[in-house]
C-alpha cells in the first residue's frame, strides 16, 4: 500500500468526508480513492474507504496575496499544502464514527479499489455481474453491476450530454458491445438490441472495423476484456426513398434493406394513432382516432395485403391505378388511397354536401371530422412512402434475424419519425408482454425529449413510460439518451437505475435533474473531454469517472477499414 | 504546591518606559570622512541565513517563591538556490525558578534557575533561555552569512561573518555633530562604521537607510536600521552587501507596522516559531484544568 499522506486535524474529519494532507512527493487526484484506517476500543479497527472529489493546494504563512511573489523571489519561506477532501464511499465494518486525524492515508489499490467501489458485492448465485462500464482515470477497470442494467434489481440506462463530443451514442454502442461480448450477460446470444439512428449515418458501420482504431484503443479493449472488434451480427434498415424501393442512404450501400409497413399491417396493427403524436392538441379527435383506428382493425380483417381491400367505394371518381378485384371489392394501392378512403367514410362524397358512414363517424361534430381529415392529408407526403399498398411490407423486426437492428430515422420527417419509432416500439412491447421471445430485447433511443417529453402526452410517451416502468421485469430495457434530461418526463428518467452524464450545458447542470451529481462532478461535467463520461449506478454512493476507448467500429465512411487482403479480394471477384 | 497567579504575565508588562538616551561617552568612527557612503549591488553570499528566537510568557506561579512558565523558539531560514527554507526549529518549554520538572498535562516545563526572585529577573532568565537557544540553533550553521535579528550577542565559531540588526534604537552611539549625518541618509546609504563595545565584545557597526516608499509622512529616523558586526570580521565589506541586502528584504508597510526595519523573512520566521509554540489558547485551557482553583 502506498501511504500518501494523514487525515488534517484543522478541518472536520467525519465518519462520511474528512481531508487529506498529502506529503512529501504524494500525488492525489481527483477520483482517486483512498484508504483510512481507523481504530476504537470499543470497536476495533475500521476501514474507510473514499473517493477524492477536491483537491487544493495553497501556501501556508501567506498572509497577503502579493506575499507569493516574495516566496516566488526567495524572500519568505512558506509551506505548500496539498489537501484533498475526501468522500467516502464505504465503511468496513460499518461503524460510523469519524477516522482520527493524523491517521494515515493510503491509495486504495488492487483489493482496497474493489471494496472501495463494491466490486465485490457485483455477484449473484452464478457468479460475477461485475461488467465492464470504461477505465477509471487510473487505469483500473470500472465496473457497473449488471443486475441494475438487466433487469434483475433494475434497468435502464440513462445518457445526458450535449451532442457533438462522442458521448451519448458512442456510449451506448460501447456499453452494447459489452453488454454483448463480455460475457458477463449469461444468455447475451439470445438478447436483440434495437438502435434507432436519429442524426446522420454513423450508425451504418457498426460491422465495419474502424481504421483509426490505434494500438492504445485496443490495449484498453483488451484490459476491459472486450475483443476490439465491430459488432458481428447487425442488420441495417433504411426508409425507402419517396419513389421506389431503394434504401434512402447516401453512405452506404450494400447490405442495408428498406422498410416499409402494407396497409393491411397498418391497419390490423392499429398504428394509426402514432400519426397523431400532439394528442394533447385535441380532446374529441382522440377518441375520434381510436374509433377509426378500430374500424380501420376491422376492415383489414383476416386480409392478406399488401393492398387493402374495400367493398364500398363509390363508383365513380376512381383513380385509374385502382383496380376492381375478386368479388367486386376495390384493392387500395397506396397510403394516400387509405387517406382518401378514410376522407370518404368519415365526410360522404367529395361533392355535394354528403354524409358520411355513420358506422365510421361515431356521432363526431363534422369539425372534428374535418380536422381529423386534414391531419390526416398532412401526414400523406411523410409517410406515404413507409405505408404502402404494392407491395408486402416488411416492417423491422427486431425480434428476428441479426442480434443487432440498426433502423435509420435521420431524413424522416418528425411525424414519420414518431410513427417509425411508436410502431415498432409498441409492436415489440406487445409482443414481449406476450412472451413470444424470451431473451432481453435493449432499445437505443436518442432524442427521448422529443419522444417522451415533459409537458405534453402522446401515444408514444405512453409506450415509453410502458417500457420504463414495467419493462424491467418483461426485459425489455431502455438505453436512452437526450442533451437535457430535464426536458425529458421525469418518470422516464427516475426509471433508470444506471445514469451517465458526458459534457453538459453550464445551465442544465444546474438543474435537479442532476442533484444526484455532487457539486465537483456538476462543474466537471462542463469540461469533460471527448471519450468521457460520468456514471452513476445505484450501489455506488459517489459517481465514477470513466472513459472508453474509441469505438472499434467505423463511425463514418472514411473509418471504414477497407479489406485489401487477397483472401477478400478472390472472395469479391469468384 | 503551585498556585496560577496569572495566565500570559507578559501582556501586564508593557509599560516600559521610553527614557531619554544619555549622550555617548566614547567614539570611534573605523572609516573616514564621515560622509553618506552607496555601494554598487553585490551578490548575496550562499547560503544566507537567518536566525531568530521567540519567547511567550504563559503563567506566573506562585510556591515557595514565584515562578514563570513559558516557551522559547528559535529557529533559522536559509536562503540558498533562490530558495527561502525554514530549518526544523528548536522549542523548549522551561519554567524560570522551577527546582525540579513541572509537567502540565502534555506539557512539560524544564526548570531553569533564576537570578532573582522578582518577576523582572524571572523575565530576564526566559530571556537569556531564548538566547541560549539562538545561539544553539547559529551553532549548527555551517559557512554563509548568517544574519540575526537584534545585537550581536555571539561569535560563530571559525570566525564565520555575522551580522545583527538593531531596529529600534534606544541607545544613542553617535556625538551630536555626527548624528546629523543621519538624518541626510538617503534610502540605499549607510554611515561610515564606527567602533562600539558591549559587553566586553568590539563591534563595528553602521547606520543604513532602507527605502521607503515615496508617499506619506515620516519621521526622519524611519527606515533606519542599526548593523553591527564583531569588529574582527571585513566589516566594510560587510557594511557594503548590507546596502544591498537589507533594502531587498525590506518588508512593507501594508504588510506589517513595524516596515520597512522588520524584514519579511523574520515576519515569516517568526510566524513560523509562533506556530510551532502550539496555539496559545489550548496551552491555556491546559494550565488552567491542571493549576487553576488555587
Amino acid at each position: 500500500m502506498e501511504r500518501i499522506g494523514v487525515v488534517l486535524g484543522r478541518r472536520e474529519a467525519t465518519p462520511l468526508e474528512f481531508w487529506v494532507g498529502v506529503e512529501g512527493e504524494g500525488l492525489l487526484r481527483l477520483d482517486d480513492l483512498v484508504v483510512v484506517e481507523g481504530f476504537h476500543p470499543k470497536v476495533g479497527r475500521v476501514r474507510y474507504f473514499g473517493m477524492v472529489d477536491h483537491v487544493a493546494k495553497v501556501h501556508e504563512g501567506e498572509a497577503y496575496d502579493t506575499d507569493t511573489f516574495l516566496a516566488v523571489a526567495g524572500r519568505i519561506p512558506v509551506s505548500l499544502a496539498y489537501v484533498a477532501h475526501v468522500s467516502v464511499t464505504r465503511i468496513l465494518p460499518e461503524e460510523f464514527f469519524p477516522p482520527d486525524p493524523g491517521s494515515p492515508v493510503y491509495l486504495a489499490q488492487g483489493l482496497d479499489l474493489e471494496l472501495a467501489l463494491y466490486y465485490d458485492a457485483m455477484k449473484n448465485q452464478k457468479g460475477s455481474t461485475r461488467l465492464p462500464a470504461g477505465l477509471l482515470p487510473n487505469g483500473e477497470v470500472a465496473y457497473l453491476n449488471l443486475e441494475f442494467l438487466n433487469g434483475v434489481k433494475g434497468g435502464h440506462v440513462n445518457i445526458s450530454g450535449i451532442s457533438g463530443v462522442a458521448a451519448k451514442t458512442s456510449y451506448a454502442t460501447f456499453l452494447l458491445k459489452s453488454l454483448l461480448e463480455s460475457g458477463v450477460l449469461e444468455d447475451a446470444h439470445q438478447a436483440k438490441v434495437l438502435l434507432f439512428n436519429v442524426k446522420g449515418e454513423d450508425l451504418f458501420f457498426l460491422d465495419k472495423p474502424n481504421a483509426r482504431l490505434t494500438e492504445e484503443a485496443k490495449e484498453a479493449y483488451a484490459r476491459l476484456g472486450l475483443p476490439a472488434t465491430p459488432f458481428g451480427s447487425v442488420a441495417f434498415l433504411a426508409p425507402p426513398k419517396k419513389e421506389g424501393y431503394v434504401p434512402d442512404l447516401d453512405t452506404r450501400l450494400e447490405g442495408v434493406r428498406a422498410y416499409h409497413w402494407d396497409l393491411v399491417q397498418f391497419c390490423q396493427r392499429g398504428l394509426l394513432p402514432f400519426l397523431f403524436a400532439d394528442r394533447s392538441a385535441m380532446s374529441n379527435l382522440g377518441f375520434l382516432v381510436a374509433h377509426v383506428t378500430e374500424r380501420l382493425r376491422r376492415l383489414a380483417e383476416g386480409q392478406k395485403g399488401p393492398g387493402l381491400l374495400v367493398g364500398d367505394w363509390p363508383g365513380e371518381e376512381l383513380p385509374e391505378e385502382v383496380n376492381f378485384d375478386a368479388l367486386g371489392k376495390v384493392r387500395l394501392k397506396s397510403f394516400a388511397h387509405l387517406v382518401r378512403y378514410v376522407e370518404y367514410k368519415l365526410l360522404g362524397p367529395e361533392t355535394g354536401e354528403g354524409e358520411g358512414d355513420k358506422g365510421w363517424v361515431a356521432r363526431q361534430a363534422r369539425g372534428t371530422l374535418e380536422a381529423f381529415v386534414r391531419r390526416l392529408w398532412a401526414s400523406v407526403e411523410g409517410v406515404g412512402h413507409l405505408v404502402r399498398g404494392d407491395r408486402p411490407g416488411n416492417p423491422p423486426d427486431p425480434l428476428k434475424g441479426e442480434q443487432v437492428h440498426v433502423v435509420d430515422l435521420a431524413k424522416l420527417s418528425p411525424q414519420a419519425q414518431m410513427f417509425v419509432v411508436g410502431s415498432l416500439l409498441k409492436d415489440l412491447f406487445e409482443r414481449k408482454e406476450r412472451g413470444q421471445y424470451r431473451g432481453r430485447v435493449f432499445i437505443v433511443l436518442d432524442e427521448l425529449n422529443k419522444y417522451a417529453p415533459r409537458e405534453e402526452e402522446g401515444p408514444i410517451k405512453d409506450i415509453l413510460l410502458d417500457i420504463a416502468e414495467r419493462g424491467r421485469s418483461l426485459g425489455v430495457i431502455l438505453i436512452g439518451a437526450q442533451q437535457t434530461a430535464s426536458e425529458v418526463e421525469r418518470r422516464v428518467v427516475g426509471n433508470a437505475a444506471i445514469r451517465v452524464v458526458g459534457r453538459l450545458d453550464a445551465a442544465e447542470a444546474e438543474r435537479p435533474e442532476y442533484r444526484y451529481l455532487p457539486a465537483s462532478f456538476r462543474q466537471r461535467a462542463l469540461i469533460l473531454p471527448q471519450g468521457a463520461v460520468i456514471l452513476h449506478q445505484p450501489e455506488i454512493p459517489v459517481p465514477l469517472l470513466l472513459r472508453f476507448p474509441f469505438p472499434a467500429w467505423a463511425t463514418k465512411r472514411e473509418e471504414v477499414l477497407e479489406d485489401n487482403s487477397a483472401e477478400a479480394l478472390r472472395r469479391e471477384l469468384f | 504546591m503551585w498556585r496560577l497567579l496569572s495566565l500570559s504575565p507578559g501582556t501586564l508588562a508593557q509599560g516600559e518606559a521610553l527614557q531619554e538616551a544619555p549622550e555617548p561617552q566614547a567614539f570611534h568612527p573605523l572609516e573616514s570622512p564621515w560622509e553618506p557612503r552607496r555601494a554598487g549591488p553585490s551578490p548575496w553570499p550562499e547560503p544566507l541565513y537567518f536566525v531568530d528566537g521567540k519567547e511567550r510568557e504563559e503563567a506566573l506561579l506562585q510556591g515557595e517563591g514565584l515562578a514563570l512558565l513559558g516557551c522559547v523558539a528559535a529557529g533559522a531560514l536559509v536562503h540558498q538556490g533562490g530558495r527561502m527554507t525554514l530549518l526544523p526549529p528548536l522549542v523548549r518549554r522551561v519554567g524560570v525558578g522551577l527546582a525540579e520538572p513541572l509537567r502540565v498535562g502534555e506539557l512539560l516545563y524544564e526548570p531553569v534557575a533564576a537570578e532573582g526572585t522578582d518577576y523582572a529577573s524571572l523575565r530576564a532568565g526566559l530571556q537569556r533561555v531564548r538566547e541560549e537557544l539562538e545561539r544553539e540553533v547559529a551553532r549548527g550553521l555551517s559557512g554563509g552569512l548568517l544574519l540575526v535579528d537584534g545585537p550581536v550577542r555571539f561569535a560563530r565559531p571559525g570566525g564565520l561573518p555575522l551580522l545583527g540588526y538593531v531596529k529600534t534604537h534606544w541607545a544613542r552611539y553617535l556625538p551630536e555633530g555626527e548624528e546629523a549625518l543621519l538624518q541626510a541618509l538617503s534610502p540605499g546609504e549607510r554611515t561610515p562604521a564606527f567602533r562600539v563595545r558591549r559587553g566586553g565584545r568590539e563591534l563595528a557597526s553602521w547606520y543604513l537607510r532602507l527605502p521607503l516608499l515615496p508617499e506619506g509622512l515620516r519621521p526622519p529616523q524611519a527606515g533606519l536600521l542599526r548593523v553591527e558586526t564583531p569588529l574582527e570580521a571585513p566589516f566594510s565589506e560587510l557594511a557594503d552587501l548590507s546596502l544591498g541586502l537589507f533594502p531587498d528584504l525590506a518588508s512593507h508597510p501594508v504588510k506589517d507596522p513595524r516596515a520597512p526595519q522588520n524584514l519579511a523573512p523574520i515576519g515569516a520566521l517568526e510566524w513560523a516559531l509562533g506556530r510551532r509554540m502550539g496555539s496559545q489558547e489550548v496551552v491555556e485551557r491546559l494550565l488552567r484544568r491542571h493549576l487553576g482553583g488555587g
